[in-house]
């Protein structure tokens, strides 16, 4: 087991390193010049645009740009001179001139926003698609199935921005329900019902759809497990269906769930943009589409390699999850 | 100042003013305005994630220039803070007067009031100013400013045209002691004296601009600045997080006594970040926040809601919304080098389907009326309309158009060639309007005149840097310009002279350039403004004749605010509301 | 009465494309001690007619009627009309079932100590220790080395033989006095297959309890059962005991299961027989007899009889009666070849 952890965590540094180098060597061969991009209305001379490309490091090959990259994240880096300097310390993904900040801050900053958002919405989605899902399938073609059906169809043809945004204007502004947050984000430690009144209603929009999905899923998961001969065994044991569904069916029919909702919210935690832009969350998502709007290629870097680590950790998370749930596929020791 | 390339939020916007003669007023002329205080929180909500930029050195904006220098940066002189026309006098505001300019205008001498401080309570002097000039010169850091310090000041440049000073963080080959020559300060520390490279009459107009204002040198981080700039004004920053908010507080340093120009009215005043646009404008439209200003744009949708046709605000929005003219002039620019053919660039000028294209963008009562050149009306003694042009009609001349391509034909066959089989690109920012603008131009441009229209999209952000390289530039190119002060020595030279800011048009390789470019040259000079502005008015008439632009718009914005606020007028200067009188109604 | 008596059970499932008669009037007795075989191929209606009983067929889509009374000691209980509570109070215990497929019919994420434990635990008020100690017990039983070690074993870590042993060990736990075993050996390799058949055999002989042993082959259950009633097309065809009905079968279809049993006292070279054709949709019966369409001697039977009634079951001797025309027929036992 040790070993198996030893060998999954070594190829995962494998990939973020090629992920960040390919990301380097994707920027660098987009055709255009992001020093030029930065100086506005003076860039009509060419020595101030080479003088922003020497600050920003774009004046080196793209392949010693990474590296010194690399050098940064085990010993930080250090920008401009004079009162102007900046240092950010190791683990250093960079400066952004455009956010005015080392990357890792902002990372840091961004990130129990997002990880608030996603694990709210996802406690919110699984529980309700979880509940709904098994309800449709036990009583499969009468009304409440019918009515899942519909919360299925609403939840999945409305785009996440219509529902946030129909919420927000409602709920908010209209009718007054929950007043308008007085921040954008405040931290769970700090104030936790403010933490979670701000984040109540991205919760609901964010689990909206997901709540739909997993609802079909878990509907479709549960009826086909519901088919399975180890369940008529169950039932031929003379045990009561409230028993074979909690005991028998769930556990069968959820595993697969767990792989599912796990790569979900490791893509939760690389951003919920829409979510996000629509509320007003100060996230990984809103600064990753900050960063490709403005071509700001640290936080890119930076931000899809976060992203990239994320997804490699929930994979050996669901992967142990997976063995612990189904012991067919229990790693040999 | 060229506005952005997507047109549709008015982040780039910048002062246009009704010409006031440039006065030297003194300070005990400047009116005071009402000592009462509202009290309360004033919101401000923008879709915006932050500030283009805090620090006064990068601040190039109208609207930034005028909420900091509303609440925060205070400079040598400034706009007086009126409504209409009196709005574009020059007043003093740390300095005792308006500067007094000796040696032909090329040396201005400004003195400091006393009792101005910076939010520590440590009184601003000379050398403060001129570090916060100095900034300038870090055009490595300190960017999206205006240059004007750098191509103002008596300091040499290099081979490459770059100045020899680059700035206070450079250490190495860096000729400090060029601009301790051009910024220089008097013994009690009081008085700046800047030394020009050529006569500038209105430099005390230059230096209303936020980077002219001080800056400490021990607070100075550089591109951190911009994050948390050290307030002069009647207020500072207690909180600045981008995508979340700012938070103004009262900065009890300052004082009434010393800066009669400001008003401090509201307790605390809050940006709010990053709202989505539809959220924005339903905040303010369902009056959730009495006490909140929209910083941007309304969204079209919401226009009916609160103008009628006429753009008039309706009943219930009669104190709370304003629909003006903003600075800019929108234009197409013509690269001469590509179409050196006067027909053809006429041809499309009198060939577009103008009436089509303002339906599309949401009305003339909200996007303006049709431009006659590159100087807006409001000018005033810049301005005369063009002449020659009463057969444009907005709907499209076919019958002009179409005699225009027929004298083409025989005097630029090539160009005439080009036009009507290859065709002609059109560079424009990506947008979903700019898309759908598109085919109105390709279709009636064609059908008027024969003349093919290419569209060449372009990434918003990425735009001008595109345009701005001739090598990349198509042969025509969408822009806007607004006057950096009032005077359209901001305007016809940036636009047109090579060498200066903006020159899409590329105006230099127009066989007729040489006798413009010695009449432009000229009239900078040019010490009687009446006069002057004259000769600006006959420029236009002349870059109208060339049609090195195909004129646009001149354009108006949207303002609107919630119940609470009163006091809000707009601030023609700047182009934008002025802040710092907004109050709080009890 | 006997044990289990099951009179004129009748299966309809309804579908989209018409009513399927699985199960069409079947009756048939089982006492103590006994082992009732039904065979047929698949679709005859035989593991329809035992989920019927045990009320395994959702109700929502089968529509069953006729009775199936279980004498469990305090007088006869109709299986088909006692509520569900009732009924799963039977399951497990008076009944019990193994099915074809160990793998499938274990729950792959319980060890077999959890799976035996809890079919105890339904039925008993007892301790887990104490369930552990029986479970331990049965799969000592079925001849499961080191029970107390396997019990923590999950299903996957066993071979088929084995997990079907754990099956039938789970099923005894209870002692039931019906074993229902559906295909119990099917799955398995040929050589396990005779050793399950064996354990079977032995075990009920050994608890003394009755035995429905579903197959469709006649081969398994020669050895074995007491009883055979061959179905086909949802209906009993044929029933005997075991050596009338190797000795005497009376239906063709009987005949063709007989024929094509391999057998080792048959000369090596000849050629299984089969029985050629498809049993009929049971959506469109034909009218008469199910099996005329495949039958190679309807011929024999005078004006198309076999295509145009169905013949009804009729005695061929006090323990034997089949479903056919050519019953009572001159010379039709006898021209049976061996």
């Amino acid at each position: 087991m040790f070993g198996y952890l030893v060998r999954r965590i070594a190829t995962s540094l494998a990939i973020l390193f090629a992920v960040s180098f390919a990301v380097y060597a994707i920027f660098a061969l987009l055709p255009f010049d992001p020093a030029a991009l930065t100086c506005g209305k003076n860039c009509n001379n060419p020595a101030i645009i080479e003088a922003n490309r020497i600050r920003l490091g774009y004046d080196i090959p793209f392949w010693q740009q990474y590296i010194v990259f690399l050098g940064g994240l085990f010993v930080g880096r250090s920008y401009s001179e004079g009162a102007a300097a900046i240092h950010c310390p190791a683990p250093s993904l960079g400066y952004s001139f455009n956010e005015h900040e080392c990357v890792t801050t902002l990372i840091v900053r961004a990130l129990p926003v997002t990880a608030s958002l996603a694990i709210g919405a996802m406690i919110l989605w699984l529980v309700v698609g979880i509940t709904l899902g098994v309800v449709a399938a036990r009583f499969r073609g009468r009304s409440a199935d019918t009515a899942s059906t519909i919360f299925v169809l609403i939840g999945t043809s409305l785009p996440t921005f219509l529902t946030g945004l129909l919420l927000l204007v409602f709920v908010v502004i209209k009718w007054k329900i929950i007043p308008f947050p007085a921040g954008n984000y405040t931290p769970l430690l700090e104030n936790p019902f403010e933490w979670a009144q701000i984040l109540f209603l991205p919760w609901v929009t964010l689990a909206f759809a997901s709540a739909a999905l997993y609802t079909r899923f878990v509907r479709n998961a549960v009826i086909e497990t519901l088919s399975e001969d180890f369940i008529r065994t169950a039932r031929a044991k003379g045990l009561s269906e409230k028993v074979i569904l909690r005991k028998h069916t769930l556990r069968a029919a959820l595993a697969p769930l767990a792989t599912m909702a796990g790569l979900d919210f490791a893509a939760l935690l690389g951003g919920a943009i829409l979510t996000e832009k629509v509320f007003n969350l100060p996230g990984l998502g809103r600064l990753s589409l900050g960063a490709v709007i403005e071509y700001d290629l640290p936080i890119i870097v930076g931000a899809t390699l976060l992203s990239a680590a994320i997804v490699i950790t929930m994979n050996l998370i669901v992967d142990l999850l997976y063995a612990f749930i189904d012991p067919r596929v229990r790693v040999a020791s | 100042m060229f506005k952005n390339a997507s047109g549709t939020s008015r982040i780039a916007r910048k002062a246009l003013a009704s010409l006031a003669a440039v006065t030297l007023l003194g300070a005990g002329l400047v009116g005071c305005s009402s000592s009462s205080n509202g009290g309360g929180t004033l919101t401000y909500l923008t879709n915006a994630d932050s500030w283009t930029h805090a620090d006064p050195n990068r601040n190039y904006t109208g609207q930034h220039i005028a909420w900091f220098g509303s609440y925060m940066h205070r400079t040598l002189t400034a706009y007086k803070r009126a409504a209409g026309a009196d709005g574009s006098t020059v007043v003093p505001d740390m300095a005792t007067d308006t500067g007094r300019a000796s040696n032909g205008n090329k040396t201005w001498e400004f003195t400091l009031r006393d009792g101005v401080t910076f939010e520590d309570g440590s009184a601003v002097t000379c050398e403060d100013v001129k570090y916060g000039v100095s900034r300038t010169f870090a055009t490595d850091v300190i960017t999206d400013g205006p240059g004007y310090a750098i191509s103002m000041l008596d300091i040499p440049k290099d081979k490459d045209g770059a100045s020899v000073y680059k700035g206070p963080y450079k250490t190495d080959g860096n000729d400090t002691a060029a601009y301790d020559k051009a910024v220089s300060c008097s013994a009690d520390n009081k008085t700046i004296t800047f030394n020009l490279s050529r006569a500038v009459g209105d430099f005390n107009y230059t230096v209303t601009y936020l980077s002219f204002s001080a800056v400490p040198k021990a607070s100075d981080g550089g591109d951190k600045y911009d994050m948390s700039p050290v307030s002069t004004g009647p207020y500072k920053i207690e909180k600045y997080v981008a995508k979340d908010e700012m938070v103004l507080v009262r900065n009890d340093k300052w004082s009434k006594d010393s800066d009669p120009l400001r008003n401090a009215y509201p307790d605390k005043i809050v940006v709010r970040f990053g709202l989505a646009e539809e959220v924005r404008d339903q905040l303010v439209i369902n009056d959730s926040e009495p006490a909140a200003f929209s910083l941007d744009g309304i969204l079209p949708t919401n226009l009916a809601t609160i103008f009628d046709d006429a753009g008039v605000p309706v009943e219930a929005w009669k104190d709370r919304a304003l629909n003006v003219y903003d600075p800019y002039v929108t234009y197409t620019a013509v690269n001469v080098a590509k179409v050196p053919c006067v027909q053809v660039r006429k041809a499309i000028y009198y060939a577009r389907d103008f009436a089509a294209l303002q339906t599309l963008a949401g009305g003339a009562a909200f996007t303006g009326d049709p431009a006659d050149g590159v100087i807006k009306p409001l000018m005033g003694l810049d301005y005369k309309k063009t002449i020659g042009y009463d057969d444009w009609k907005e709907e499209g001349n076919a019958e002009r158009a179409g005699s225009l391509m027929a004298e083409a034909k025989t005097a630029c066959p090539d160009v005439y060639k080009k036009a009507t089989t290859a065709g002609l690109t059109y560079d424009v920012g990506d947008t979903a309007t700019n898309k759908k603008a598109a085919t109105i131009w390709i279709d009636s441009v064609k059908k008027n005149s024969g003349i093919i229209l290419k569209f060449n999209f372009i990434e918003p952000g990425a735009y001008y840097s595109v345009v701005q390289d001739e090598t990349k530039q198509g042969d025509l190119s969408r822009a806007g310009w607004a006057p950096d002060w009032a005077n359209a020595s901001t305007v016809i030279p940036e636009l047109m002279l090579d060498g200066y800011g903006f020159p899409l048009s590329r105006a230099g390789k127009d066989p007729t350039y040489a006798e413009f470019k010695k009449r432009a040259e000229a009239n900078l000079a040019e010490p009687d403004r009446v006069k002057q502005g004259a000769e600006w008015a006959a420029l236009n008439q002349y870059v109208m004749d060339q049609m090195w632009i195909i004129p646009g718009v001149f354009s108006k914005t949207q303002e609107m605010w919630g119940s609470k606020l009163t006091g809000v007028f707009f601030w023609e200067p700047q182009g934008a509301p002025s802040f710092g009188d907004i109050q709080i109604a009890k | 009465m006997s044990l289990l008596e099951v009179n004129d059970l009748l299966v309809e499932f309804t579908t989209s494309d018409g009513i399927v008669k699985a199960v069409d009037g079947v009756s048939f007795k089982i006492d103590r001690g006994e082992t009732l075989a039904i065979v047929g191929e698949s679709g005859s209606g035989k593991t329809v007619t035992n989920l019927a009983i045990m009320g395994l067929l959702p109700s929502k889509i089968a529509d069953i009627s006729g009775s199936a009374k279980l004498d469990n000691g305090a007088g006869p209980i109709d299986l088909l009309t006692i509520s569900g509570s009732e009924l799963r109070k039977i399951r497990g215990k008076d009944v019990a079932m193994v099915f074809q497929d160990p793998m499938s019919a274990l729950h792959p994420y319980y060890t077999i100590g959890d799976q035996i434990i809890e079919a105890h635990q339904i039925h008993n008020q007892c301790d887990e220790e104490e369930s552990a100690k029986r479970a331990i017990e049965l799969l000592e039983l079925v001849g499961i080395s080191d029970a107390q070690k396997r019990l923590n074993a999950y299903p996957h870590q066993f071979s088929g033989g084995m997990r079907q042993r754990v099956m039938i060990a789970m099923a005894l736990v209870n002692n039931p006095k019906v074993l229902i075993a559906d295909e119990p050996t099917t799955a398995l390799d040929v050589t396990v297959q005779a050793q399950i058949m064996k354990l079977l055999a032995d075990l009920q002989k050994e608890l003394g309890m009755a035995m429905i042993l579903i197959t469709h082959d006649l081969g398994v259950v020669a050895g074995s059962a007491d009883r055979i009633n061959v179905m086909y097309a949802g209906k009993i065809v044929e029933s005997a005991n075991v050596f009338e009905l190797f000795a005497n079968p009376q239906m063709p279809y009987t005949h063709g299961l007989l024929a094509s049993i391999p057998r080792v006292d048959r000369p090596q070279l000849q050629r299984l027989e089969t029985i050629s054709g498809q049993p009929p949709s049971l959506i469109s019966l034909p009218a008469g007899c199910a099996f005329a369409p495949r039958c190679t001697r309807k011929s024999e039977v005078s004006g198309s009889a076999c295509e145009l009634t169905m013949p009804s079951l009729v005695e061929v001797s006090a323990s034997h009666s089949s479903r056919c025309h050519l019953v009572g027929l001159s010379g039709l036992s006898g021209s049976v070849k061996r």
